[in-house]
């Protein structure tokens, strides 16, 4: 009688790696010189936008680089749907990189840009480039030198000169960098819109709200290691558990200090002079905020500020890896 | 912002064709004309010092052309076309659109050299014979043309091949210049033989009717057979680029 391997429930998954994988990282490790880029990283990415979030220098571009091809691994190997990204040519027609570079060809045009990237793929549709041109918004723009745009309109520029190509596979390396808030806005529902087709959507960020806006998936790296994954709920509630430090300032931090005593997600109360207020520290940072308000109301005590003073996402790494 | 929905489509425009549009439009913008040509206008002045030596206008304007067009103002026009069809790009951080495209590699290092050879015939090589006619020595044209149309144009084969091996192709390719050809091309004929500034050189003096005798070397070839011994040393160029840019590691402008 076959032996039938055990199939994992769907919660054993390992949230590292994605259902349907078109992009597959195994055993990754990067170097240049005595940096370590990357460090024995195995990940997987599927259809959807998957966030890859973490500090700088934390491997992210190395590892946008090294799905792309541009970059040799030191050990391991990527795949993009089974084939090599890096000896593969013809992979490259199925995908698109966003760099987080601002080089882009300076003495062309928008549209000359777009266009020379369209021939490159052989795109047969003429209007190909226009189109691509018009989702981002530069149309009116198109027969402007690059060299003139904005940082932001750099980037929409090579988000259109990688839409061009109809990509499988888009690696977005930053690319809100720069864009003003109404873009920003636009261009997350783009990457969400292109998620939704069934494309497999990669952006890097080390924002973490702006990537909770658009990544249903969220991979964590830091020093080039996998530092944690899967939804961005799940990020959210690691960096929730953490011990935190919170200033609060009020109209009489005395007895305030006193009444924080009592509460249940206060671990310590601590006057600081220099800040001119209470640091509060928290391993319940949800009921603290819930509970504060409330305490001072109670009290009849105004509060003046409430600040975290560690709420980087430097500090969730920190905590994550520790 | 939406995705566009397809609409008519058409024969695909030619991969060599855009890699070649790029090449001339992107890599050699209008500044870069200019340093090409700056140098071009030194082949000139080269031409008039011709006239300062006190020799027939042919046997003068061969020992200045040997020296100062073949030996200097065309190796520094390929270096300035040779980086920036290739060198410069990488450097900017901009050689990865091209990259990361399903093109073949051989097709883009065939754009880039021809691109850049395209460049080069229409700076140096005009230039050149133009020297000959400012020298006084109009017979001289034909072979300066040559000789430098099929020296820069192996030039900058060797220039793509450097910038695909190395990242500081401007550097590597004056060292090249000066340290291998000119140092030790002068003192090692094995070298020289593989040198476009002295196959030039041969290819010039061999087309020449009169040519100054100290001009000739022995052991290298002249005429047509520097032709063919230029035209060996490129496809080698072309090769080694060829097979390097498929394994380049592309970190990016800021590395």
């Amino acid at each position: 009688m076959p032996w039938d391997p055990p199939v994992p429930a769907a919660t054993e998954r390992d949230p590292a790696f994605a259902v349907n994988a078109t992009v597959e990282v195994s055993d990754a490790s990067v170097w240049f010189g005595p940096k370590v880029a990357l460090s024995d990283l195995s990940c997987s990415f599927g259809p959807g936008v998957t966030g890859l979030l973490g500090p700088n220098g934390a491997g992210k571009t190395t590892l946008m680089r090294a799905i792309n091809g541009l970059i040799d691994l030191n050990q391991g190997h990527v795949s993009i749907q089974g084939r090599d990204p890096r000896r593969d040519r013809g992979v490259h027609g199925r995908m698109a990189l966003v760099p987080e570079d601002e080089a882009v060809p300076a003495a062309l045009s928008a549209r000359q840009f777009v266009r020379y990237i369209a021939d490159l793929h052989s795109v047969a549709d003429r209007d190909a480039p226009d189109a691509a041109l018009t989702t981002v918004g530069l149309l009116d723009v198109a027969d402007r030198r690059v060299e003139g745009f904005s940082k932001g309109m750099r980037q929409r520029t090579k988000v259109a000169a990688a839409l061009v190509c109809d990509p499988t596979v888009l690696v977005l390396d930053e690319p809100l960098n720069g864009a003003d808030p109404v873009q920003r806005v636009a261009l997350i529902a783009l990457f969400k819109q292109l998620g939704a087709q069934g494309r497999t959507v990669i952006v890097s960020s080390h924002v973490l709200h702006e990537v909770e806006r658009l990544a249903e998936r969220v991979i964590v790296l830091i020093h080039g290691r996998l530092a944690a994954a899967g939804g961005h709920r799940a990020i959210r509630d690691a960096m929730d558990d953490r011990p935190r430090h919170v200033l609060v300032r009020s109209d009489d931090d005395r007895r305030l200090a006193a009444s924080l005593v009592g509460l249940d997600s206060v671990a310590g109360v601590t006057i600081d002079r220099a800040r001119d207020g209470l640091v509060i520290q928290t391993l319940q940072a949800r009921e603290l905020a819930t509970a504060l308000p409330r305490l001072a109301r109670h009290a009849s005590i105004r509060l003046l500020e409430v600040r975290a003073l560690d709420d980087s996402l430097e500090s969730l790494f920190r905590e994550l890896v520790r | 912002m939406t995705v566009p929905a397809a609409t008519v489509t058409t024969r695909p425009r030619s991969r060599f064709g855009a890699l070649l549009r790029y090449t001339l439009r992107s890599c050699l913008p209008p500044k870069r004309w200019i340093a090409v040509l700056l140098p071009c206008a030194g082949a000139l002045l080269f031409g008039l010092l011709a006239h300062a030596i006190d020799d027939t206008a042919a046997a003068a304007f061969a020992n200045v052309a040997a020296e100062g067009i073949f030996g200097l103002v065309m190796p520094l026009v390929a270096l300035i076309v040779g980086d920036a069809v290739l060198g410069a790009e990488v450097r900017a951080g901009t050689f990865h659109y091209t990259w990361l495209s399903p093109a073949p590699v051989w097709q883009i290092v065939a754009a880039r050299w021809v691109g850049g050879s395209i460049v080069a015939l229409a700076s140096i090589a005009p230039a050149a014979a133009l020297a000959a006619v400012v020298a006084g020595s109009s017979g001289s044209a034909g072979p300066a043309f040559v000789a430098a149309a099929v020296g820069s144009v192996s030039y900058v084969a060797i220039f793509i091949a450097i910038g695909c091996l190395t990242k500081r192709t401007a550097v590597w390719s004056l060292a090249f210049v000066f340290l291998v050809e000119r140092l030790l091309g002068a003192a090692l004929t094995g070298i020289a033989q593989l040198s476009p500034t002295w196959e030039s050189r041969a290819i010039f003096v061999g087309l020449l009717d009169e040519a100054p005798a100290r001009l000739e070397r022995d052991g290298i070839p002249s005429g047509t057979g520097a032709i063919v011994r230029l035209f060996v040393v490129t496809l080698v160029a072309l090769a080694v680029a060829n097979w390097r840019m498929a394994h380049m590691r592309l970190s990016g402008a800021s590395d």
